[in-house]
């Protein structure tokens, strides 16, 4: 399996952006690349080529799912892994993140002591079946 | 990388985002009060706004420690995305409702010390899961005081009526069936005895603290046996009740007790070791009489166990070395030993030593032995190190911390601040109100700031009415707000002189090592920076700025 080692952080919040390159870069050990929106990250993706895309859902521009579906529609991005990041707010919000091809869903507010883990723990059950 | 580093970074990061919280707070309530004066209906663009302001707090608070915020954020991000979903529009008054809340949570936020003042990971991991301290209160007229008085400490204190005290809120203030609170404090004389009981069954895991008029005997026999935990006689000595909450209700965290084990006989040593490590006390085991020194300089125990016969030189030999040396002298030595010879016993401790444990001995008998040893060895230490009246560091040891911290803080390339506090107009306290009066305003501040200022803060007790704080890796502005709050608490404290009550204020000075190139430069700009706080008109905090014509350039 591959070892899950780039990581793209899509995030229009700087602050989270910072606290999790953090979570990500020290903490976890990622090499990782932040995006502030979702077209900067659908060129970011094909041309960086990450192991997976984490994508915050709510984001002005286009929003999560949307990133996502473009994500499909690119040949080039079609198969990176995608993790969705949300404060959660409605109930069954998880689930339909998942139905519509997100790998899995970290909740905010994260724990930036234990992001990187909860990451590669996504990444290992998706790879273990 | 260093997990103090991660630490070090995400302690930046919450103090920037502190900032930008304090901010968006704002700029929410700035919307909301708009909002509540469009009679004619409001824009769903705005509304879109003021929810995504809510929103985007909602989500991230918690990950820089404002769990609690958070939430509440995400409650009114909530409320008005279901009042927007729904027929009825978000209306005028519901803004004015949300612009109130938002004004309690700023309020909240300003108000709580900033934990991302270089918060260690102790506190950090603490503030995740901690809860405020809850105390009630059942002391008829003065429970008013009391309530206040500990919530200036930074307990949640709230006041109980009694039945036949027909207060207005007496119905809002009676206990909720089992109210999760720590501690009971019910002045006995005037609360009726069934009534606290009855209160007290509500409350099971609260502890109770009984004040009486009596100071007999008697009264003391008779709270223990109502399993009070602490009693006090009137009028109440405040930070005397605080510390004996504290001490009630926060144990603090010990490190364990260290023992070094002297024997020359291996694995009885071990044995030992792994009794005394069943009941969390550290050993080292050390079989050479000669390596005695190294291990005490290495591993710095609380009390060393000798035995008696060891080949090339006896234990009490061991012991008078171990005492040439001025630094051990308060280490607890006990021998152990097969000796049941009550005469060559003495003979041994006559020699030096402090007591002896006869071999075979029970491992529940070494642990309760070690254990009571362990700790009246550092009590001691700790008294000596500390000012009796306080219980603060003492001069001597504070200006070494002061030098430790400009050395560490310019090897780390961070910045630390150094806080000289003085009590204003001390002496007009005393002359008033008597001695007893002055130490107890020295207490007050003295406890004031052990509980407000960080674990990782050193405070001591200068002199008469001096203090001074050292707050590691911390710049000028977040040490001046910490202090701030902390002058602000004080200056808002009833103290009781007899019948009489008054307030007392302090003046503070600060400077930073970074400004600075020696521990004597810092100590001497800070107070410096305290006599222009004096000068100022006295209650205030004044900071030390870096000299123009000498700035600390980066090569300095």
């Amino acid at each position: 399996m591959t070892i899950l080692q780039r990581i793209l952080h899509v995030e229009d919040d700087p602050s989270i952006q910072e606290v999790a390159r953090v979570a990500l870069e020290i903490v976890g050990g990622f090499e990782v690349q932040s995006c502030d929106d979702g077209y900067s990250a659908l060129e970011r993706a094909s041309e960086w080529q990450p192991d997976l895309i984490l994508l915050d859902v709510m984001m002005p521009g286009i929003d999560g799912p949307t990133t996502l579906a473009r994500l499909r529609e690119q040949a080039e991005t079609r198969d990176i892994p995608v993790v969705f990041m949300t404060a959660k707010v409605q109930t069954g919000e998880i689930e339909h993140y998942r139905a519509i091809g997100a790998l899995d869903v970290v909740v905010k507010p994260f724990d930036p002591m234990t992001l990187a883990a909860q990451l590669r723990t996504i990444w290992e059950r998706a790879h273990a079946g | 990388m260093q997990d103090d580093d991660v630490q070090a970074k995400l302690a930046a990061l919450r103090e920037q985002y502190r900032l930008r919280l304090t901010h968006d707070l704002q700029t929410l309530l700035a919307q909301t009060r708009e909002l509540s004066t469009h009679e004619q209906g409001i824009d769903p663009e705005s509304l879109q706004t003021l929810r995504q302001g809510l929103h985007r707090n909602a989500g991230s608070a918690g990950t820089f420690g404002y769990a609690k915020l958070g939430s509440e954020m995400r409650e009114l991000e909530l409320w008005l995305q279901t009042a927007m979903e729904s027929a009825i529009a978000p209306s005028p008054p519901m803004l004015t409702a949300m612009h109130h809340r938002l004004e309690e949570i700023l309020r909240e936020l300003l108000e709580t010390p900033d934990d991302a003042v270089g918060e260690s990971r102790e506190s950090q991991e603490l503030a995740s899961g901690e809860r405020e301290v809850q105390i009630a209160v059942m002391a008829g007229e003065l429970s008013d005081h009391l309530v206040q008085s500990l919530q200036g400490f930074g307990y949640a204190c709230r006041k109980l009526a009694s039945c036949h005290e027909q207060a207005p809120e007496s119905a809002s203030a009676q206990a909720p069936e089992s109210m999760a609170v720590d501690a009971l404090i019910v002045d006995a004389a005037r609360i009726d005895e069934s009534q606290w009981k009855a209160t007290l069954e509500k409350m099971p895991s609260a502890m109770l603290i009984l004040l009486s008029d009596e100071g007999g005997f008697d009264a003391r026999l008779h709270a223990v046996r109502h399993g009070a935990q602490g009693f006090f006689n009137h009028p109440v000595d405040l930070p005397s009740l605080e510390r004996r909450l504290r001490h009630l209700i926060n144990l603090p965290q010990q490190e364990p007790y260290r023992a070094l084990i002297v024997d020359d006989d291996v694995e009885l040593a071990e044995h030992f070791r792994l009794t005394l490590k069943s009941a969390g006390i550290e050993s080292r085991v050390i079989t050479e009489p000669q390596a005695v020194l190294q291990g005490l300089r290495d591993f710095v125990p609380d009390l060393v166990l000798i035995d008696i016969n060891m080949p090339g030189c006896s234990g009490p030999e061991l012991a008078r070395i171990i005492r040439f040396d001025d630094d051990w002298l308060k280490i607890p030595l006990i021998y152990l030993s097969a000796e049941s010879n009550a005469k060559r016993q003495a003979q041994a401790l006559a020699q030096a030593g402090d007591d002896f444990l006869v071999k075979p001995i029970t491992d529940v008998a070494l642990i309760a032995a070690v254990t009571a040893r362990a700790q009246r060895s550092r009590q001691l230490s700790l008294a000596l190190a500390r000012d009796g009246l306080t219980g603060l560091i003492k001069h001597p040891a504070i200006k070494e911390l002061i030098e430790i911290e400009m050395a560490r803080s310019q090897r780390a390339d961070t910045s630390a601040c150094v806080v000289m506090i003085d009590i204003d107009c001390f002496k007009s306290i005393n002359d008033t109100y008597g001695h007893a009066t002055g130490d107890y305003v020295i207490r007050l501040l003295a406890n004031l700031l052990r509980q407000r200022l960080r674990r990782v803060d050193h405070v001591g007790r200068y002199g008469g009415e001096e203090f001074v704080a050292i707050l590691p890796s911390c710049t000028l502005v977040q040490a001046r707000d910490a202090i701030e709050r902390i002058r602000q608490s004080f200056a808002g404290l009833e103290c009781v002189a007899g019948t009489q009550t008054f307030r007392a204020s302090f003046s503070a000075g600060i400077s930073c090592t970074r400004d600075w190139t020696d521990a004597d430069a810092l100590l001497e700009a800070a107070d410096r920076a305290m006599y222009q706080a004096k000068q100022r008109g006295r209650d205030r905090v004044c900071l030390a700025l870096a000299e123009a014509e000498s700035p600390r350039g980066p090569d300095v």
